[in-house]
């Protein structure tokens, strides 16, 4: 069939102007460089947002009581047996290399004041050990330092509630809350319970740039927040954080399973946080959009390359046409110079891209002075994205440009195969 | 040999004019023609006289719009493009006015061409070529690209791709244009020893006094239409 020799023609039909051919796959080459770094930066930015989501809020498994997810009352308690069942069940053998981290916390609302001001609150009684475990706030402290479990009196605070509050570290406040009623109250006080005070003292101060955490969340110890809320030894939710994201679902079924017919909830993720789910499965269509017109770009690019290569040597096809080449052959001819052109700007994207990522990978693009007051509250969101490409995602982007370039040379090919005798040849 | 394959080439009534826009412009006009295998046979005429265009549709390059093309029986008119492509492949050769080499091909490798898109093996390509290539003038050239080769070398390259396949008719447009007298006659000589050598039929189109004296029969053309056909020296009609 002669394949080899039309490749090959082909192959040195692009060296007969080097420059030219090397600007062209350079350009090519920063299509594909484009859509490794873009793809790296919106997966690594989607990991992120997962990662620091669930490390932000309820881990990748949370167990709460019946009913909690819904009406979030700080009166809805885990029955007292939940916890040590649940760190039994995470210590078996088929659990414990799944998780990394398991804090049980104490939820409730309060009222935070200073000398200066006051605003309302979120309390998270945390054991200081456990939440390292699970919480990314401990590792944004930014003054001071994180609770620690033989300081009693301490509380941790956002920057945002700090500047609010015109506090330093070191400052007192008082935080106020309503005790949890107790079930003997109850009976003759609907209303709820009293109003509890405590006097504490400002040991830290966290920046997660995050608005909602750092100007609502408040950590204290454990034992100091359930003698607070009037509620000893209890705790709202247990949140479990996982090596894997992927594990999450298992994990929930077999707590599920091991707490069966206790009034709790057991839920992944993906329920505990819908709108954090939401905006995953948002992010990911537009990912796919993004990709779709970067895509588009890469493939123009090779579009009006190779036809352009294709239009201005009409002459040279009519001769081999003249010669007995078939329509068919002179098609591989243009396929195979294309994809020769193909692989080298996949080459030249490939080395430049993967540097690009790396950069991206180890140093981060910080969007903190973007975002800086104006995120939005609702979103659980890194400023510093870090980009993270997997191998089958290099693969898959290459094979992708590639088989683009296959289909989108199919034009040109046919455009070279239909090249109309004796037009295109002008001695004759 | 049945009556169908008696001629080279044969030609009843052709007619071809060309269209742009409203203006028609008759090339020609009616020419009847019989070339017999092993002729060595100049086609003359003024510019415009329509050499150009029966060569074309001689070698399947354009369509007539009336009449009959016979090349060794087969009616051209009736074949497909990719029938007429393969029929320039197996039976005719071409030689043109510029050379016409791909310039990123070797000599070796243009000369070849034809016989790698027939399908014949590396090792029969190489000594198909070299051997004609020694016949020629050729040997030790092999190598050198189009470029580092004189006008003379090139064309003879050309002409031994249009005839390391063996064809039936060789087709030269002019192929003594851009050489020097000295260079044309030796041309002209490797192609007459060719013809002898081999039988083969070659059909020039020509302004080159020199072809037409060494012709066996020249043709003249004007407006499109024969005004002469005179048999020189060689193969008789």
């Amino acid at each position: 069939m002669g394949i080899l020799l039309l490749v090959k023609i082909g192959w040195r039909n692009l060296w007969r102007n080097p420059r030219g051919t090397l600007l062209t796959a350079l350009a090519l080459g920063l299509g594909l460089t484009l859509l490794l770094v873009s793809l790296g930066l919106l997966d690594g930015s989607h990991e992120q947002m997962v990662r620091n989501g669930v490390r932000f809020g309820t881990g990748h498994v949370v167990i709460q009581a019946q009913g909690y997810q819904d009406i979030n009352s700080q009166e809805l308690l885990l029955p007292a047996s939940v916890v040590a069942t649940t760190a039994e069940f995470l210590q078996t053998n088929a659990m414990k290399p799944v998780v990394r981290g398991v804090s049980p916390r104490l939820l409730a609302s309060g009222l935070l004041s200073s000398a200066a001001n006051a605003a309302g609150v979120r309390i998270m009684g945390v054991i200081p050990q456990a939440e390292r475990a699970v919480s990314l706030i401990p590792k944004r402290i930014v003054e001071g330092k994180y609770l620690d479990d033989d300081q009693a009196s301490g509380v941790v605070i956002g920057a945002d509630l700090a500047r609010k509050l015109a506090v330093k570290i070191g400052a007192k406040v008082v935080l106020m809350t309503q005790a949890v009623p107790s079930p003997d109250t109850e009976a003759t006080d609907a209303g709820g319970g009293e109003m509890q005070s405590a006097l504490l003292r400002v040991s830290g101060i966290f920046r997660t740039g995050i608005q909602a955490i750092d100007a609502h969340i408040i950590q204290m110890p454990l034992p100091e927040a359930q003698a607070l809320v009037g509620v000893t030894g209890r705790v709202t939710q247990v949140a479990i954080l996982l090596e894997r994201e992927g594990d999450s679902l298992m994990v929930a079924q077999g707590l599920r399973k091991r707490l069966a017919g206790v009034p709790v909830e057991v839920l992944p993720w993906r329920e505990s946080m819908p709108a954090l789910a939401q905006m995953f499965l948002l992010d990911k269509a537009f990912n796919y959009v993004m990709n779709g017109v970067v895509l588009a770009m890469v493939g123009l690019g090779i579009l009006n390359t190779i036809l352009m290569r294709v239009l201005e040597r009409r002459y040279e096809f009519g001769l081999c046409s003249a010669l007995g080449l078939q329509p068919g052959q002179l098609a591989v001819m243009v396929i195979g110079e294309s994809l020769a052109l193909t692989a080298i700007s996949l080459a030249l994207g490939l080395v430049l891209g993967l540097s690009v990522q790396h950069y991206f990978a180890t140093a981060g693009l910080d969007l903190r002075w973007f975002f800086h007051s104006s995120l939005p509250t609702a979103l659980v969101f890194d400023p510093i994205i870090y980009s993270s490409l997997s191998l089958t995602r290099i693969a898959s982007s290459v094979g992708i440009v590639f088989l683009t370039a296959t289909v989108i040379s199919l034009y040109p090919a046919l455009k070279a195969a239909r090249t109309e005798l004796p037009g295109a040849l002008k001695v004759f | 040999m049945t009556d169908m394959t008696k001629w080279a080439v044969e030609l009843k009534e052709v007619k071809k004019t060309y269209r742009t826009g409203p203006i028609e412009v008759p090339a020609l006009r009616g020419v009847s023609l019989r070339v017999a295998p092993g002729e060595f046979l100049a086609i003359a005429g003024p510019s415009g006289s329509g050499k150009t265009t029966l060569l074309n549709i001689i070698g399947g390059l354009d369509r007539a719009d009336t009449g009959e093309v016979l090349v060794e029986g087969k009616n051209l008119q009736l074949l497909s493009s990719g029938e007429l492509a393969r029929l320039r492949l197996q039976r005719l050769g071409f030689v043109f006015q510029a050379y016409n080499l791909l310039p990123i091909l070797t000599a070796l490798e243009n000369a070849e061409f034809t016989l790698l898109l027939q399908g014949v093996p590396v090792a029969q390509r190489k000594e198909r070529v070299q051997k004609l290539f020694a016949e020629i003038g050729l040997a030790n050239l092999e190598h050198r690209r189009p470029g580092e080769l004189s006008g003379g070398q090139q064309q003879r390259v050309a002409v031994a791709r249009a005839m390391v396949t063996e064809p039936a008719l060789i087709l030269a447009d002019e192929p003594t244009a851009n050489l020097d007298s000295a260079t044309a006659t030796a041309l002209l000589e490797v192609m007459e020893q060719l013809n002898r050598a081999h039988g083969t039929t070659f059909v020039y189109a020509t302004h080159d006094p020199q072809v037409m004296e060494r012709a066996h029969r020249l043709i003249r053309l004007r407006d499109g239409q024969i005004v002469s056909d005179v048999a020189h020296a060689g193969p008789a009609l």
